[in-house]
């Protein structure tokens, strides 16, 4: 690390300008020190003298510096079957109702976004197999998607420490998993190729639209990072993605009824979820 | 440990394939898998298997033309019984797979139960 000298408020306000623009992401002077210290990391990773030095390259987005950048400051906290109640009402009642008016052998396609190193995907993926007894009858689809590419990588490989683990009974570590190298296990194949991987921005539409439509989201814990216009904009996407009647579930202290009047509340009995109206058109 | 019946599952659905291995080990089978219908026949010319389970729907080469390939081919390859598995349930979906060699059929959504008793019965082995 290097000795940089902090920086000045329109050095600050400068970069937390841009890093809103790029990501949604608010940071203000009351996270000084949390940005600060990762922008200190990136200059002294790329040799980096002075803050303006550091900016340009990162403007110009020389050798991907933005992806760097935007990977130093997504936050990655998630282990296995984490809010699990939510997994259980994907099973009890999400797909219940998703599958009524669905043909046997037709698509179910559920999301995961920000999917971080994959423990959510791969999360659902376990789950089903070991709680719903359709899973052969429909073509499940599972995607994981983040903005943070370093992540996507570490998901694709599938490679987990005891703490990702922690939740899950050794039972079901044993039964899918297999140990790798010290306090590390790696997921079954077929389990890793059961999930696909992209990477996308929440508030770009271009890239969410890419991503197709879904009968099940589960976007946790990442909105609480937005501004207000941002995740307005990211719940917009989100609706869009959507197939109409199809479900989206956040974190815990999130409620999407403060973000957009798009969605309808449902309660069941095992969480609070969030619906596109079944005759609910685009929104534009 | 040598005498576990050997099953080859013929899915392209990586959920499924796990699904039923999940199963199936578990009540002391061995379990290969494959793709595809091409995968599949590749694997025959070098491993003898008791058992195929094969679904209908799969990219490249569907089940049934897996399994009347597999019945014109000598005879260890062609008298491997063969368990079909689909979402289709209509009569003429049970007699196409039947005139393409089918030992059986089972509609999914596959009971774990179901899946081992037929799995024994077509292996030979005691119910």
């Amino acid at each position: 690390m290097t000795d940089a000298p902090p920086l000045s408020r329109e050095e600050f306000q400068q970069l937390c300008d841009y890093l809103y623009r790029r990501t949604g992401m608010v940071f203000t002077e009351t996270k000084r020190y949390y940005v600060e210290r990762r922008v200190h990391e990136r200059m002294s990773a790329t040799a980096s003298l002075t803050f303006p030095s550091y900016f340009a390259r990162l403007r110009s987005n020389a050798h991907a510096e933005l992806e760097h950048f935007i990977n130093a400051f997504t936050v990655n906290e998630t282990y296995f079957y984490r809010e699990d109640h939510q997994l259980a009402c994907l099973t009890n009642d999400l797909l219940v109702e998703r599958t009524r008016s669905k043909k046997a052998g037709s698509s179910i396609r559920i999301w995961s976004v920000p999917c971080s190193t994959g423990e959510e995907p791969y999360s659902i993926a376990l789950w089903l197999l070991e709680n719903w007894p359709l899973v052969d009858d429909y073509e499940i689809e599972i995607l994981g998607s983040d903005i943070d590419t370093q992540v996507l990588a570490h998901a694709q490989e599938g490679i987990f420490g005891k703490r990702a683990l922690m939740r899950l009974s050794p039972h079901l570590v044993a039964r899918y998993f297999s140990p790798y190298q010290e306090d590390q296990w790696k997921i079954l194949d077929e389990l890793r190729d059961s999930v696909r991987f992209s990477v996308v921005n929440l508030v770009e539409r271009n890239d969410t639209r890419r991503q197709g439509r879904f009968d099940v989201i589960f976007c946790r814990n990442v909105l609480i990072y937005f501004d207000d216009a941002s995740r307005r904009i990211a719940a917009e996407n989100l609706y869009e993605n959507l197939l109409p009647g199809g479900f989206i579930c956040l974190g815990h202290t999130e409620s999407m009824s403060r973000i957009s009047p798009l969605f309808e509340v449902r309660r069941f009995s095992d969480a609070i979820v969030y619906q596109r109206p079944a005759g609910g058109g685009d929104h534009e | 440990m040598n005498n576990l019946k050997i099953i080859l599952i013929v899915d392209d659905a990586s959920l499924v394939r796990l699904y039923y291995r999940s199963i199936l080990e578990p009540a002391g089978f061995r379990v290969m898998e494959a793709l595809n219908g091409v995968e599949a026949l590749e694997k025959l010319q070098s491993v003898t298997v008791d058992l195929l389970i094969v679904d209908i729907n799969m990219p490249l080469m569907d089940g049934l033309t897996m399994l009347e390939t597999l019945r014109q081919k000598e005879l260890r390859i062609a008298s491997t019984p063969a368990l079909i598995t689909s979402t289709e349930s209509a009569e003429k979906d049970f007699a196409a797979a039947r005139a393409a060699g089918a030992n059986h059929y089972l509609v999914k959504p596959i009971d774990r139960d179901a899946l081992v008793q037929f799995a024994r019965m077509l292996c030979g082995e005691p119910l």
